[in-house]
């Protein structure tokens, strides 16, 4: 490729990866089940072509039952999901019962959207709660808010949107959506160049949050 | 240093809503989608939305900045509670004016909310039916048409367009004009929603497809 | 009032060797004085009632409010300073807004309660302020916490009731809502019973003329707070000036 005369040697493409923003290239999605939620991600942090972390945890816990799903800057979602935290934390005690999940993407929204210039931060919220069950909210770039019955959000997902149309059904066992999200993901970490790694996925539903690890060697290959 | 950026490109945004007066009330509609560049992103995203329980307002543009126009005008109605909770809540044209200050005002900081909004309202037996656009420009007409809208349907409506239109004759003429749109707006999806504001309140339908005919890909075979 | 002339009643910030703050306690009396306002807990909602004093004849009907709603899914009433009650409504409304455009969820009932008792309280630690003049209760319907009543006072201590009464015959009303069902009684019911109280506890020969205000906030009413229809409040009346006994009993108050 003609690029790379550009570089002395291998070493200065690194080098040049390293002063690029560190992302979240990423696959993540959440889908709604009956009485529960299924959270699945890849585990790829990249800065330009350099994996900084391939074991990365994309399910970030914000409440007990309530996940935000990165993706965007890691550094910026990192720090708005710290503190989206903080003030479910406060508001929780204040109630003295567990926050919603509509609040907290709400909480979501009003940072992404009041600071969308500044932000690179595009976030799927997805938890449990007594008042609304289980539930799954979008923040796209821009901060807007989409409840929707299944998300899939990151670079990876673009390859995804076919697959999901296709083989989403509302009302899914835990097992039918526990197999959909870790398919999708896989599917999607073989064709995306930002995705990879390990697969994280979750069951969260009214006792609570089970979770689990497909290692990058047990990663179903889809082509051959 | 560079000079600050603020006129960002919109993100997740909403085609078209067209909106038609009839004799006894307004006739509003729009599709459901939430493009995302030129991925139908949303597939299920209501751009309408009961303000009051007379007003109604929709919006084309960019969805994040659409929920945040109507956060703040639900949250002026509340404002307005109080002591006051048994006097008239404010009328569309109020809603509309505050609607196009806020508007006049994003833009005179160039920093404009990507929309175009028609309100659209039924109190003390008048219908109003007006728009704001993207820089604050507020105006009132019998049949309001935004984004593609303002040039597939916008003729369509006007010609259309009859003092004593019936709400029958009115609906049959919106959907041609979703139907027109549907065909020419490369963001516009066959799902549509109506929306009816008259004396009896407002009402938004489920989500429906129109009929579509492809006969004249007949015509076209072997041509170029 | 033992502070009187002790020097240990003119500000809020010096107890009483006895351990009691006089302004607050004085705040409270000034409770005691205004008119009654009562609010009662039922099977499917909240009713306030108020016994409003018509101070001038030439007063339009119905102003003068001393039911106000904080949003559109909290009700409250004062006794009291109206015009304390006023700006504790208003810190209400404020709160409720600020909840809102943070969650984009209403305020639930007993965080607004804490939050205002603490606003209350605050005006109790300062010579340079007033404490509030009033007492304000707070009432919410939902499907999911059903009917719910709080009283918070000029002290700044709020507690959670079936039913309570502020005001100059709190405590004849009181007697008068402890023989209610409360758990029972619906809405509709309930309207005539809370009438026929603020009529009884009415002293007509020595009171002034009054009019009677009364809001809900009910299964009937969506969750939303709302002056109770104009043709129930007349029958209402009705009922309760063909059932109301006694007007003396009033009398025996504020010994």
């Amino acid at each position: 490729m003609e690029t790379v005369e550009l570089y002395n040697s291998q070493e200065q493409i690194v080098l040049d990866d390293l002063s690029e923003p560190v992302k979240t290239g990423t696959t993540i999605m959440a889908v709604q089940y009956k009485g529960g939620i299924v959270i699945g991600a890849d585990s790829r942090t990249t800065s330009g072509a350099l994996i900084v972390n391939r074991v990365t945890d994309k399910l970030t816990p914000v409440a007990d039952k309530i996940f935000s799903l990165r993706s965007g800057s890691a550094a910026d979602t990192q720090e708005i999901a710290a503190i989206v935290r903080y003030y479910l934390n406060i508001l929780s005690t204040e109630q003295g019962k567990p926050p919603t999940v509509k609040m907290a993407a709400n909480l979501f929204r009003q940072f992404c959207y009041v600071y969308k210039n500044y932000l690179l931060a595009s976030i799927i919220c997805a938890g449990y709660d007594e008042t609304d069950g289980p539930s799954i909210y979008s923040i796209p770039l821009g901060g807007a808010i989409i409840k929707q019955p299944y998300a899939i959000g990151g670079s990876g997902s673009t390859y995804l949107y076919g697959y999901c149309d296709a083989n989403f059904k509302e009302d899914m066992t835990k097992e039918e959506c526990v197999s959909f999200v870790t398919n999708a993901v896989g599917l999607a970490i073989a064709r995306d160049g930002s995705s990879g790694g390990i697969i994280r996925y979750a069951i969260i539903d009214s006792d609570g949050v089970e979770r689990h690890t497909i290692y990058g060697d047990q990663v179903k290959n889809y082509f051959k | 240093m560079d000079p600050t950026k603020k006129t960002l490109q919109p993100y997740v945004t909403g085609s078209s809503v067209l909106a038609i007066k009839y004799n006894e009330g307004i006739i509003v509609a729009a599709d459901t989608l939430g493009s995302y560049g030129s991925l139908a992103r949303f597939t299920d995203l209501q751009r309408m939305s009961k303000v009051t329980n007379h007003t109604l307002i929709g919006g084309s543009g960019d969805i994040s900045d659409l929920q945040q126009i109507q956060k703040t005008v639900e949250s002026l109605i509340l404002e307005n509670t109080g002591f006051k909770k048994d006097e008239e809540p404010l009328t569309p044209k109020e809603i509309q004016q505050y609607i196009s200050r806020v508007m006049y005002n994003r833009r005179s900081r160039f920093d404009p909310l990507w929309n175009h909004i028609i309100v659209a309202g039924y109190q003390n037996n008048e219908s109003f039916l007006g728009a704001v656009d993207i820089f604050g420009t507020f105006y009132e007409d019998n049949t309001i048409a935004s984004g593609f809208g303002a040039y597939f349907a916008q003729p369509l409506l006007r010609k259309g367009y009859k003092e004593d239109l019936t709400k029958d004759e009115a609906i049959d003429l919106i959907k041609t004009c979703l139907k027109v749109l549907f065909y020419r707006d490369a963001r516009t999806i066959n799902k549509f929603q109506i929306a009816e504001v008259s004396e009896g309140g407002i009402t938004i339908s489920d989500p429906f497809e129109l009929e579509t005919h492809w006969e004249i890909a007949d015509w076209q075979e072997g041509h170029l | 009032m033992s502070g009187i002339g002790t020097g240990y009643d003119v500000t809020p910030t010096t107890y009483s060797p006895e351990g009691r703050i006089f302004q607050v306690e004085y705040a409270a009396r000034s409770v005691e004085n205004s008119s009654t306002a009562i609010g009662i807990r039922v099977s499917d909602g909240v009713i306030f009632g108020v016994e409003k004093k018509i101070i001038s004849k030439m007063l339009v009907k119905g102003s003068n409010r001393r039911v106000g709603s904080v949003g559109d899914h909290i009700g409250a009433s004062i006794a009291g300073l109206t015009a304390d009650g006023r700006r504790i409504i208003k810190q209400a409304n404020s709160e409720a807004k600020s909840y809102k455009d943070l969650t984009s969820e209403a305020i639930p009932l007993n965080v607004l309660v804490d939050r205002i008792s603490s606003f209350v309280q605050m005006h109790t630690l300062y010579a340079s302020i007033r404490p509030f003049g009033c007492a304000v209760m707070f009432g919410s319907y939902n499907e999911k916490d059903g009917a719910q009543l709080f009283l918070v006072e000029p002290s700044g201590v709020s507690f959670g009731y079936y039913g309570c009464a502020i005001g100059k015959a709190k405590q004849s009303a009181k007697t008068e809502i402890e023989k209610l069902n409360l758990s029972e009684l619906t809405c509709r019911e309930a309207i005539k019973q809370v009438a026929k109280i603020i009529y009884t506890i009415h002293d007509e020969s020595k009171d002034k003329e009054m009019e009677l205000e009364m809001s809900w906030i009910c299964k009937e009413s969506g969750g939303k707070h709302e002056l109770v229809p104009d043709d129930l409040i007349a029958e209402a009346e009705q009922f309760a000036k063909d059932n109301t006994v006694s007007t003396n009993i009033l009398n025996f108050d504020n010994i």
